[in-house]
């Protein structure tokens, strides 16, 4: 009954009401889709993290990742991969070697962490060659398996492999993308030229375009003039296992692209065999040993069966290794939580506002009520469901129009490229596919809930104020 | 009565919705305040860490080293463009510095590092990397030897947490480790007696030794006394690699460069690379730091370096840092934005409510001959001063916490510090003082008020009076 005449009493003011619920509504969802935009770019991280670069669980010699020394190795990797195959859960697992040392071309040089990888036995767990760029080659492709090198990126523009040139066929398919024949006809001058870095072609490209211009196409431009330098080889530096300089030469047999500049800049992968021959580590030795499972929630409670099962060995899940990820992922929770209930705060302001006006002008009829035998519990019960519904009704519209654009950006995604250059060196993805788990939703709705009942108790007490007697004389 | 009046005195005639929608306000501009005030001070913080201890406010450099940072693009230092650059009236020294890659080992551990070659005694002119020597270490002899004295008993249950780790001063010694001030004094001497660090640091003179990052220590094993090798390829491909003795370590800011600092003397650099009277930049330290300062500097020193080389700010040296935190600001101002989108939304409706209830007396006012145009301009001032009083309680009540926590900034202490640094964070956390984000709050709040006195403006202009006054 007092429910019933609760929402009634919302809508006999329904300007009012409407006004609230509209501020409820678009705060939700402003929250909520923040939260969802920028718990996809999280998501997308670890997923890349996980799959990409360091799996979900590595073990190592104990002294391997505090010193990367050749020479320590794992004992009996067998009665590693005999553990891990006995856990239902591991999906995947693979031997490397790794080696420190420097990459170097004619151009330039840099620190680099070598990967010796089994190429046939890795090759379906191996993420990272969906990651190929068109056109570089292939996974370790087929007519020199040895001596070939699956590299960054970011690592091949440090080393000049990669460059920019405007060919006649470039400036063709811009055309063809939707750049208008005015712009691709100011390029012509820089037709053939070759630009070393990605900055000088730019700088070359704004004293011909207008700034407009410039910012429009420049991306389309910048991904038209991209281009590799065929059969590029790197040699590489560093110590073998008698601690002697060594290296050799290799052939770039396909560039990767990820969301991460710094895993880009650091990684090159190269067959195990080689690597193992250039270092001269023995037959069977492996510095690390990766395994996949078969879903990343699964890593908390599987880790520590590993642990038990391998004592001597240094066993971490991602979140060991990526710490700063970790934090991220693991008070993602809490902090969207803190966020909303601030949005949530703000806009109790306004329901308070709300229903103390509400209580204040119909003190004669709260008068009359209380007058006639309702009692103190029912008229505050009353004033807080009143509340409740304002937030709730706001709140589960605000939810129901958050659920859908996020269903609908999260299929089309957000490209947020143009607007953010520093996200990609961190290793965040620009292209944002909105997403957020149900029990958000749930916490959510528990605040919205709050919310209501919080913000009815300072009007319901000023109702409760009131004397029957005073109330009914008034105006 | 003067318009200005009667908006104070309508205001006061429904003191608490005034009071509501004032502290809507005030909420809404404290938190972006505070929130903002954290988040600057912790950029600023990276920044000035990097520039006092790394790359300087402003270089000299080739004019191709920023794209192609190879000691190919090196140049000859020019003694005479030195001190013509050294008279510049805001320049305090010039540094010349010669850094490039190399392969550094220390038994059969290797590591990629940075080797910086600068002239020890004219770095500290201009860089404070001495500040940085790490000064206390708990070994694990020291946190027993620790032990064994009379500690306060929190301190002694974080010793443990924090065996191995490395502190350069004694401020976040005595935090992080949770040491009262009344406990100071006495606990501060048991610390510099058991676990003390026997650091030191280059001078001009030495030959031979390298100073390096903590980070890069513990990666090869190598402390203080022991000798790493460093590789790599000298100055037009020459081989270069020597042999050099740790004198000291130092805790540099952000593992990037700790897990990768070399420092040697500028001649040891020089020989190394092959690259005799040759530097890589030179960083020029400046007396004025604001942006602008910097700017003019630049400008002037431009027009004196010559073809070839070219002025660099600080700004254009970390540009991915400065990418980086660009990024993370813009998450940060659309929580603000949000957050201030609701409250626009809560004043509106306040004002809707209020133009709701109030037609009566407006109609019954221009009924009996006030001016519709006075009439809104007491209605547009008694909202712009509910918006301002939110606004001036805001800003009142945000200043003490901005400057308390620019003068102490929040250190984390004991398990809380730990988990930021296992997380790879600093546990301090500055404010940045007053700056043009106060002013944005302001602005911000003007264009939600700017709209909600359109709206009402809008409202008495087309109110008609008969109808209003029979509401």
């Amino acid at each position: 009954m007092i429910t019933s005449i609760a929402w009634k009493n919302v809508w006999r003011n329904r300007t009012r009401s409407l006004t609230v619920i509209a501020a409820v509504t678009v705060g939700v969802f402003a929250g909520v889709f923040a939260m969802a935009a920028i718990n996809s770019s999280i998501v997308q991280r670890i997923d890349a993290a996980v799959n990409e670069e360091l799996s979900h669980i590595q073990i190592n010699h104990k002294e391997f990742r505090s010193s990367s020394d050749l020479k320590n190795v794992i004992p009996e990797p067998e009665r590693v991969i005999s553990v891990l195959q006995n856990i239902p859960e591991v999906t995947h697992i693979a031997e490397r070697i790794i080696v420190r040392g420097i990459a170097s071309t004619s151009a330039g040089s840099t620190g680099v962490e070598v990967t010796g990888i089994n190429v046939e036995g890795e090759e379906e767990m191996f993420t990272l060659k969906t990651r190929l760029i068109p056109g570089t080659g292939s996974y370790f492709g087929s007519e020199t398996r040895l001596n070939s090198a699956f590299i960054g990126e970011k690592l091949a523009k440090e080393l000049y492999i990669i460059r920019y040139i405007l060919t006649e066929e470039s400036l063709g398919t811009l055309k063809e993308s939707g750049v208008p024949s005015s712009v691709v006809e100011k390029l012509k001058p820089l037709e053939d030229q070759r630009f070393t870095t990605e900055k000088k072609l730019t700088e070359a490209l704004a004293g011909l375009l207008s700034a407009r211009e410039a910012k429009e196409y420049g991306m389309m431009i910048r991904e038209a003039a991209w281009s590799y330098r065929e059969g590029s080889r790197i040699i590489l530096t560093f110590l073998d296992a008698d601690d002697n300089q060594t290296g050799a030469a290799f052939r770039i047999c396909g560039i990767f692209r990820t969301n991460n500049d710094l895993f880009e800049a650091m990684s090159v992968f190269v067959p195990e065999n080689e690597l193992r021959r250039l270092t001269g580590l023995g037959e069977g030795e492996y510095h690390r040993i990766i395994a996949r499972l078969a879903d990343n929630d699964l890593t908390d409670r599987v880790t520590p069966e590993v642990k038990e099962a391998l004592p001597g060995l240094e066993v971490m899940h991602w979140k060991e290794i990526q710490t700063d990820l970790a934090m991220i992922a693991d008070y993602m929770n809490q902090i969207y939580g803190i966020f909303m209930a601030l949005i949530l705060a703000a806009l109790a302001f306004g329901i308070v506002n709300t229903m103390l006006m509400s209580v204040l002008e119909r003190t004669r009829e709260l008068g009359m009520l209380s007058a006639i035998g309702m009692n103190r519990r029912r008229v505050f019960t009353m004033i807080m469901l009143e509340s409740i519904f304002l937030s709730v009704v706001g709140g589960f519209a605000g939810m129901l129009v958050s659920g859908v654009v996020i269903a609908i950006t999260g299929h089309t995604g957000i490209n947020l490229v143009k607007y953010s250059e520093g996200m990609e060196a961190f290793g965040y993805s620009a292209h944002l596919y909105p997403t957020i788990g149900a029990d958000f939703f749930i916490m959510l709705t528990v605040l919205i809930v709050i919310t209501g009942i919080l913000s009815a108790v300072y009007p319901a007490r000023k109702a409760l104020q009131l004397n029957p007697v005073e109330a009914l004389r008034g105006e | 009565m003067k318009d200005y009046q009667l908006a104070w005195r309508n205001l006061w005639r429904n003191r608490r919705r005034t009071l509501i929608t004032a502290a809507s306000v005030f909420f809404a501009v404290f938190f972006a305040l505070v929130m903002r005030s954290f988040q600057l001070g912790t950029y600023e913080k990276m920044y000035r860490d990097v520039i006092e201890s790394y790359t300087g406010y402003l270089q000299l450099q080739h004019t191709d080293y920023i794209d192609e940072s190879s000691l190919d693009n090196g140049f000859i230092i020019d003694p005479e463009l030195i001190s013509m650059i050294e008279g510049d009236p805001n320049v305090t020294a010039v540094i010349p510095k010669l850094e490039s890659f190399a392969l550094a080992a220390a038994g059969s551990r290797t590591q990629g590092v940075m080797v910086i070659g600068m002239d020890p005694e004219n770095e500290m002119k201009g860089l404070n990397i001495i500040n940085r020597l790490v000064r206390y270490r708990l070994t694990p002899e020291a946190v027993e030897a620790l032990k064994a004295e009379s500690l306060p008993d929190r301190t002694g249950k974080l010793l443990d947490v924090f065996v191995n780790e490395s502190f350069t001063d004694e401020a976040s010694l005595i935090s992080i480790l949770g040491i009262g001030r009344p406990d100071t004094s006495d606990v501060l001497p048991l610390f510099r007696k058991h676990a003390a660090f026997k650091n030191g640091y280059l001078t001009s003179a030495d030959s031979g030794y390298a100073v390096i990052g903590n980070g890069l220590s513990e990666y090869l094993h190598a402390g203080v006394g022991d000798t790493i090798v460093l590789m790599g390829q000298g100055y037009h491909g020459a081989t270069a690699a020597g042999l050099y003795i740790i004198k000291g370590i130092v805790l540099m800011p952000q593992p990037e460069i700790d897990n990768r600092f070399v420092y040697l003397t500028l001649d040891d650099a020089r020989y190394l690379y092959a690259a005799p009277g040759m530097a890589t930049s030179a960083i020029i330290s400046v007396r004025d730091t604001k942006e602008g300062d910097i700017n003019m500097t630049r400008n002037r020193l431009g027009q004196i370096t010559g073809d070839g080389l070219a002025i660099r700010t600080w700004k254009e040296m970390n540009a991915l840092l400065l990418n980086q935190m660009e990024a993370d600001n813009k998450s940060g101002a659309i929580m603000i934005g949000i957050l201030y989108l609701v409250i626009a939304f809560g004043v509106f409706g306040t004002v809707l409510m209020m133009m709701a209830e109030r037609r009566r007396e407006f109609g019954m006012l221009v009924s009996i001959g006030m001016q519709k145009g006075k009439l809104a301009k007491v209605i547009s001032m008694e909202m712009f001063l509910v918006g301002f009083l939110g606004v001036a309680a805001g800003v009142a009540g945000s200043l003490p916490i901005v400057f308390l926590g620019y003068a102490r900034p929040l250190r984390f202490t004991g398990e809380m510090a730990k988990m930021y640094e296992d997380y790879g964070f600093d546990p301090v956390m500055p404010m940045l003082l007053p700056d043009t984000y106060y002013l944005w709050q302001v602005v911000i709040v003007l264009l939600i008020l700017l709209i909600a006195i359109t709206f009402s403006v809008r409202k008495i202009f087309k109110m008609n009076v008969i109808n209003a006054v029979r509401a």
